[in-house]
Parts: structure tokens; C-alpha cells; sequence
């Protein structure tokens, strides 16, 4: 980096024209940095409210919709498309203690999924979409499984 | 409860079945059968946009005096493969704790060529070369897949033009952006003779000589003369083929894929189990939402949202007291803890 920046120093003093402050923080020479950082930490005590509720926001990925009930539920998931929502959907649906599921995307431009789950009296929608989590996994514990065994075999008559 | 449990034969008893028909270090064809379409959708969705690799994120431009634009090139190099192998031990930028970039969530690439003959000359991605600490002394170098191990063109340059700068490489996803995927394609068929009418077949006189046969025709019954439609047919048996763009290997682009679709569970089960007592109960219980007790919603029959004076639960406990025992499932007494 030094060897950019004596570079940059002198077209600076010859052009002077091209602004450093241009470059974006990481590259900024390092005797600089002590006043960056004093600017950020100030920024940083002002937005610590902000910040906090876009982490509270972050940090729960699913959540449960109003107006559901035990055994009919609808869960908001943040940050999943149809990768997880059909696959999930299948495989909730497999379940038999499971009356009804489905999946949506109320919105293309918000990265948002809803899975409605309703379910018999003989368990509640949030263990059946746990339940659901749990038998993907599981299904993809023996697709691995299976995928590497047949490329084992293949290697082998193939050699 | 009356319920007629889903049909399964004796060959979905079995399980998902995993049958390889070509494999080499470029791709690899196989066919998953006894799955379910949304299985198979899921694994080719994240594959192809979500498992992490690196590819260079930002270029700093020391000197450019050839015809192309900086923008340009460093487009242009973003787009080139850098193997991969080991990504994994590599950080993301945004979860590290430096500033900007270090040694534990980047590879720094440099590239200096000055065109000092007499013709033009040609600058490949083996010319740029990675500098500094790496995590492993694979990761970030630019995959050579070629013949004369040149690797792709970047650019050319005339006799007296220079191109010096240097390039920080990160990890990522191809949802962020295209230059992240690992796999320069991945084909996804089923159902070659279209028995179930997911395609409408465009034709001038007869669609079977008009459409060539897919390779994977010969792999199905074809459909006899004059069969009727069967309508409870579901697509079971789909074929992939795994190209990789040359920074992962097609095996590994087929383990890590289901690898990031198990943690995407693994983290949701995590969080279900973190918050399943109480923000999940808590805060968005349905009977708290300002709706709920209007009898807007139909279920009507009670004055307050918590049901009968005394029962503070609203989760229940106190049996057909609740407005639970007002729905149309209820025999009043719900099972649930």
C-alpha cells in the first residue's frame, strides 16, 4: 500500500485537480485514519438507537403473524424465497398430522416468505413447521448420503 | 381421526435414489429419482446462487494508460474464477473485524504488465498474481483451465501501455451478484417425453419430429399409442448437470449445495428453539393483535381477546373456556401442552 500511496502523493501535488478524499475509507493513507475513526465513533453514538432496532430486526428470522391460533398458523420468514418455501411447503405437507400448508411471496420486492400451516388437534402448527425443518434436514442428510456413495461407485468403474 | 395417510408404493419407500452417468473435473450428470419437484428446485436453486466462493470485489488502479476504461477492466475482473478450494476457513467481509479488508477475509491479487515489444500484447488472468498472507496457498488464484494455461483474456495493450493495479478478492454469493456462482451452468430436465403436459410444445405440423429427443428419452418409457393422460402423475426422476466454472469442483458444488441448504434449516431450528417460548408466543400471539377480539374476524361469541375473566393464559389451560373452543377444529378440549 505505501508504494500506492507515494503514488498517489505525487500526482496529487501535480494534478491538483484529483481529490484523495475521493478514495473510499479503506484506502485512505493510515495517518488519516486517526481522525476517521474519531468521526465514526461520534456518528456511531447517535445512530446506537437506529442500530439497535435494525438488529432486533435482523436477529429473529421467523416470526408468527397475528391473528394465528395453535393449531392454524402463519409464519413470516425473512431473508427465504421459494428455495426453502416449496421445499418446506413438500415436506410439511407430508406430515399427517397436518390438515393444510402452503407458502407465498406477498411481495417480489421484499424479501419476505409466509408459510400457513394448519394442523389437527394432535399438534400445533409451530411443531409441525419444526417438525417439517427437522425432515428436510434430514432428507438432505441422505441425498448427500446417497450422492456421494454413487459418485464413489462411479470412480471406481470407471477406473 | 379419520385420515387416509398419502400413498406411498414401494419404491418411495425407499427413499431418494442417486444415480451418476457422467463425471470429470468439469461436470457431473446425474439423475435424482423417488424425490419430490420442490426437493429438486430447492438443491438446483442453491446451488446455483448460494454457496460461497471468491472473486475479486475491489480494484485499485495504479496506472491505465490502455484503451479501455477503468470501470471496465475492473468489471472484467470481477468476473474472473478464482478457485475456491477452502473457502470456507475465509471470512466474510461484513463479519470480520477489521477495517475494510485483512488477511483472514481477502486475497490480494496484483497485476502490473507494460507492453515493452513491438506488438501488441495480451495480458491473461495468469498474470495476475496473488500477494500476502492467504488462508491456503490455493484459495484466490485465478482457476487455468485452458490448454496453455493462460487463462482468460483481460486485455490487450499496444506497444507503451501500461496496466498496474491491485485487486481485493472476497467471499460470496451468487445472489449478491453473478460473479460469486460456481457453476457456469446447471441443466435441470425431467419428464423427457412430456407425458405431463408441463410444456405446451410449439409446432408447425407434429411436435415429436419437429422437437429432437432429449438425451434422457431413452432413460423413460415413452408413451404408448393413444394413452390416456394420467392426471395423478407427479414428475419423479430429474436430471442434473453441474458444469463448474472451474473454482469448485461439480462434486463439491453438489455436497456444498445441500451443506448450505442444511444450515439454512439449522439455523432456522436453532431460532424456533431460541424464541419458541417467548417472542413467538409473546409478542405475536394471535389473540393480543388488536383485530383479534373485534369478532371481525368470524369467530365471534366473546367480549374480551383472553377469553373468560381469570384465565390469564391466553395460550389456554383452562380447556374449552378459551375462545379456542369456539373454532370449527375444536371439540372444545385442545391436546396441546
Amino acid at each position: 500500500m505505501s508504494r500506492a500511496r507515494s503514488k498517489k502523493e505525487e500526482s496529487a501535488e501535480i494534478e491538483s485537480d484529483i481529490a484523495m478524499e475521493e478514495a473510499p475509507t479503506s484506502h485512505q493513507p493510515e495517518d488519516e485514519m486517526s481522525v476517521d475513526q474519531n468521526e465514526d465513533e461520534d456518528a456511531g453514538d447517535v445512530e446506537d438507537d437506529e442500530d439497535e432496532e435494525e438488529e432486533e430486526e435482523e436477529g429473529q428470522r421467523v416470526r408468527l403473524l397475528p391473528g394465528s391460533t395453535p393449531t392454524a398458523a402463519s409464519f413470516e420468514f425473512l431473508n427465504e424465497g421459494h428455495t426453502l418455501g416449496n421445499a418446506l411447503r413438500y415436506i410439511i405437507m407430508r406430515n399427517p398430522d397436518v390438515e393444510f400448508c402452503a407458502y407465498a411471496i406477498p411481495h417480489p420486492s421484499e424479501a419476505k416468505m409466509n408459510v400457513r400451516i394448519q394442523t389437527f388437534e394432535c399438534t400445533t402448527a409451530i411443531q409441525a413447521l419444526e417438525k417439517g425443518l427437522r425432515d428436510l434436514q434430514e432428507l438432505c442428510d441422505v441425498v448427500s448420503e446417497k450422492f456421494i456413495d454413487a459418485r464413489q461407485k462411479f470412480a471406481e468403474n470407471s477406473s | 381421526m379419520d385420515y387416509d395417510p398419502m400413498v406411498m408404493d414401494d419404491a418411495e419407500a425407499l427413499g431418494p435414489v442417486v444415480k451418476i452417468s457422467q463425471a470429470d473435473s468439469v461436470r457431473v450428470k446425474y439423475e435424482l429419482s423417488n424425490a419430490d419437484i420442490a426437493f429438486a428446485n430447492s438443491l438446483r436453486r442453491v446451488m446455483l446462487a448460494e454457496i460461497p466462493t471468491i472473486a475479486i470485489d475491489l480494484v485499485e488502479i495504479e496506472e491505465n494508460s490502455s484503451v479501455l476504461a477503468d470501470e471496465f477492466i475492473a468489471h472484467r475482473l470481477g468476473l474472473i474464477p478464482l478457485n475456491a478450494e477452502g473457502v470456507e476457513s475465509l471470512l466474510y467481509g461484513r463479519d470480520c473485524d477489521c477495517d475494510g479488508f485483512c488477511e483472514h477475509c481477502s486475497v490480494r491479487l496484483t497485476l502490473h504488465a507494460k507492453c515493452t515489444g513491438d506488438e501488441n500484447m495480451h495480458v491473461f488472468a495468469r498474470d495476475l498474481v496473488p500477494t500476502g498472507e492467504r488462508v491456503n496457498q490455493v484459495l484466490g488464484t485465478p482457476v487455468l483451465s485452458d490448454a496453455e494455461g493462460l487463462g482468460p483474456l483481460i486485455l490487450k495493450l499496444r506497444p507503451g501501455q501500461e496496466i498496474k493495479l491491485e485487486c481485493i478478492a472476497r467471499k460470496g454469493i451468487a445472489k449478491e451478484h453473478a460473479k460469486w456462482a460456481p457453476s457456469a451452468a446447471i441443466g435441470f430436465e425431467y419428464d423427457p417425453h412430456n407425458k405431463l403436459h408441463h410444456l405446451d410444445l410449439w409446432y408447425e405440423s407434429d411436435p415429436k419430429t419437429e422437437w429432437p429427443p432429449s438425451e434422457y428419452a431413452a432413460w423413460e418409457e415413452p408413451p404408448q399409442e393413444g394413452e390416456p393422460f394420467d392426471y395423478d402423475a407427479v414428475p419423479n426422476r430429474f436430471y442434473f448437470n453441474v458444469e463448474s466454472a472451474g473454482n469448485l469442483s461439480p462434486d463439491t458444488i453438489v455436497s456444498e449445495g445441500i451443506k448450505v441448504l442444511q444450515q439454512k434449516l439449522a439455523g432456522l431450528i436453532h431460532e424456533l428453539a431460541d424464541e419458541g417460548g417467548n417472542s413467538m408466543n409473546g409478542d405475536y400471539n394471535g389473540p393480543r393483535s388488536p383485530e383479534y377480539g373485534t369478532g371481525a374476524d368470524g369467530f365471534g361469541g366473546y367480549t374480551t381477546p383472553f377469553g373468560n375473566a381469570g384465565n390469564q393464559s391466553s395460550w389456554g389451560g383452562a380447556g374449552g373456556t378459551t375462545p379456542y373452543g369456539t373454532t370449527p377444529y375444536g371439540a372444545g378440549q385442545s391436546s396441546w401442552p
